[in-house]
């Protein structure tokens, strides 16, 4: 799952970023408000930490921003200000979570993959399609009852397309989810990831929409 | 009694009460005075008449024969009085209680007139009088206990009275002065029954016109330590809310060394987390700075080389300034004095300086200037560092402002206790662009001292 955190203290920045990595995480970090602005509106990121005070442009006036750009990824803000008000103002000004600092990482993570859950219409805590269940907070698929080893890239992917299944994902929107900046990526990475994922799980899972993209179709069982 | 004085109600029933005794005393001893004057006078007349009787009636018997006579006991008084008549030598006439021999000092020939003579250990006022042919002698005599009995029941006739009334007017004065210091009474109650931090000013319905000053000075109390606490508040407040970022970095700093397996990249969180601790550790020291600024004590100020504090801090300083390959300039004229206190003024030249060397990229520029000017003293700290904008500049000094994104952690509560430190020492600080180098360019300016002799040097 890739984010966007911005926070412009230098050491806390580091230290989220480092540390939602171990989580499985792929974060990019930006230190202010127009930067935060500009990426949120290219990007296509499944969530985003939010500090409010950022130079260059308040939090609460990226996120107006971006919500007017119809932006509606989940944002979580994660700030100094603990103030009631302060914290009715960030939730009614378009965040979806408001966490004051400090906060450990494991619930920082946690309630970022809520938010990720439910931003695609996801109540339960793990995520089925086709006897395949994926635990997004131990990082575990099972099939059919059993473990299936993937790894970190294969996880995320099928992570994407098990979140927005019944929509077809391109190959660039899928890489956007795998990589970070500053990482290298391979013009074929994505499609080497199918191909082992589908070796490890059945053809039947990914289905291939040519010219458009991938996608793993609902199962009957499956609501909504 | 020592216990009564410290009640105020016992002190003003015992002024009172003892004023009340003492001028009934002086009017006792006046009319004692004056009854025992009157009394003397009217007895002595009375003594006197007396004799000149006798002295008329002697004159008549003597040509009627010449025989001795004790008058009659004509009243219970009488005894107390007394007279004797001598004709040529010889007792004529004499009370029963009269003595054979005259009643004047023994020994003594007759002497006309008043004088006090004891007769059997008995006081006596003795009138002595004799004829015109001095053959005749009069002595009439009273005892003085009887005019010391007369006086003593005038005055028990207006001492008891007194006496009755004295208790009466004791109750009547507690009851006076109670009912006078109830709103005193009324006061203590409201005090003793408000909650220990309630600090509203205190009303005090139908307060007397002399509370009234004492009211106003506790409420301007109250008032003052609200204040007080409100600003203590509001320091917790701002405390916490400027420790929760580098905590929080602390914080996932060290979660991150825990849960990192690679060598490098945990070695690389834990010194991010000792970093982390010296910046709170800083942030700490600051605030501690400006809350005890805030608390509003006056510095003790002396007259100080500014000159000298300025080339102290800049040397301090030079080697961070040196390790990021910057470059950092003193130019500090002699005598530049002030009125200041030393600790404060250095606090205050650190975090102008620092903050230079701390924002400034490497191999940025940093000049400090100390100097003389005719109506102050300058110190000027210019950087070529990546400065402010018109709105980072104007949002300067709101408490809670940071210079951001310059990859340094600060807390922005430097310039809140720069122009703390320089309001307390009546000097201006003003922050400008810096035209020469590009980056801040921050004045303060003291007020030249009069009594300075007036110097040559001119700033340039």
């Amino acid at each position: 799952m890739r984010i966007l955190l911005a926070e412009d203290d230098p050491l806390l920045g580091d230290g989220l970023q480092a540390g939602l990595r171990q989580l499985g995480f792929q974060v990019d970090w930006v230190r202010d408000g127009e930067a935060a602005q500009r990426e949120l509106r290219a990007q296509d990121y499944v969530a985003a930490v939010l500090d409010l005070g950022l130079p260059r442009m308040d939090g609460l006036e990226v996120l107006a921003s971006v919500r007017r750009a119809g932006v509606k990824l989940p944002v979580l803000v994660l700030t100094a200000r603990d103030a009631v008000t302060d914290r009715i103002r960030g939730l009614d000004g378009g965040a979806d979570d408001y966490v004051v600092k400090p906060v450990d990482l494991h619930e920082l993570a946690a309630r970022l993959r809520a938010l990720v859950r439910r931003a695609h219409g996801q109540p339960q805590e793990c995520l089925t399609a086709h006897g395949v269940v994926l635990d997004p907070a131990a990082r575990e698929v099972r099939q059919a009852g059993l473990p299936v080893a993937l790894s970190t890239r294969e996880f995320d992917l099928l992570h994407a397309l098990m979140l927005n299944a019944g929509r077809v994902l391109s190959r660039e929107q899928l890489e956007q989810q795998l990589y970070s900046w500053g990482q290298e990526v391979d013009s074929n990475a994505v499609e080497v990831h199918v191909h082992h994922l589908r070796r490890k799980l059945g053809n039947s899972l990914i289905q291939t929409v040519r010219g458009v993209g991938y996608t793993l179709v609902r199962s009957p069982a499956e609501p909504g | 009694m020592a216990k009564a004085l410290h009640s105020l109600q016992g002190r003003l029933l015992m002024l009172v009460l003892g004023l009340v005794v003492g001028v009934w005393l002086a009017t006792a001893a006046m009319t004692w005075w004056d009854v025992r004057h009157e009394l003397d006078e009217l007895l002595d007349a009375h003594l006197a008449q007396a004799a000149a009787l006798l002295v008329v009636q002697q004159a008549r018997e003597i040509e009627e024969g010449d025989h001795e006579i004790d008058s009659p006991t004509l009243h219970r008084y009488a005894p107390k009085v007394a007279f004797q008549v001598f004709h040529e030598g010889r007792l004529a006439l004499r009370s029963a209680n009269a003595p054979d021999w005259p009643m004047a000092a023994p020994g003594q020939r007759l002497q006309a007139g008043f004088r006090t003579v004891a007769i059997d250990g008995i006081a006596w006022r003795v009138f002595a009088t004799h004829g015109a042919e001095r053959d005749v002698q009069v002595y009439v005599g009273e005892q003085v206990s009887s005019r010391d009995s007369i006086l003593h029941a005038v005055l028990r006739s207006t001492l008891w009275p007194m006496a009755v009334a004295l208790p009466l007017l004791a109750l009547a004065a507690g009851w006076a002065v109670y009912w006078g210091i109830a709103p005193l009474r009324r006061l203590g109650r409201a005090l003793a029954q408000r909650a220990p931090h309630a600090l509203h000013p205190l009303t005090l319905d139908g307060a007397p016109s002399e509370m009234t000053p004492m009211l106003e000075a506790l409420n301007g109390l109250f008032a003052r330590i609200a204040a007080l606490m409100a600003s203590e508040r509001q320091f917790t407040a701002d405390a916490a809310h400027e420790l929760r970022t580098p905590i929080a970095a602390i914080r996932a700093q060290a979660q991150v060394a825990l849960g990192e397996a690679d060598d490098a990249r945990r070695r690389h969180a834990l010194l991010a987390t000792l970093q982390g601790c010296d910046r709170a550790a800083h942030l700490i020291e600051q605030l501690l700075t400006l809350s005890r600024l805030e608390a509003g004590s006056a510095p003790a100020l002396v007259l100080l080389d500014l000159s000298a504090l300025v080339r102290a801090v800049v040397a301090d300083i030079a080697p961070r300034a040196l390790q990021k390959q910057q470059t950092i300039e003193l130019d500090a004229a002699d005598g530049c004095q002030v009125q200041g206190d030393a600790a404060l003024l250095a606090v205050l030249v650190r975090n102008l300086v620092d903050n230079a060397v701390r924002y400034g990229p490497a191999k940025a520029i940093v000049t400090v200037v100390v100097a003389r000017q005719p109506s102050c003293v300058l110190l000027k700290v210019e950087d070529s560092g990546p400065g402010m904008t018109e709105s980072e500049l104007q949002r300067l000094g709101e408490r809670l402002f940071r210079v951001l994104g310059s990859g340094e952690g600060g807390s922005g509560l430097g310039w809140s206790i720069v122009k703390r430190v320089a309001a307390a020492h009546l000097a201006t600080a003003h922050v400008t662009r810096s035209v020469a180098l590009g980056g801040l360019r921050v004045e303060i300016r003291w007020p030249a001292i009069l009594s300075a002799a007036p110097s040559m040097r001119q700033a340039t």
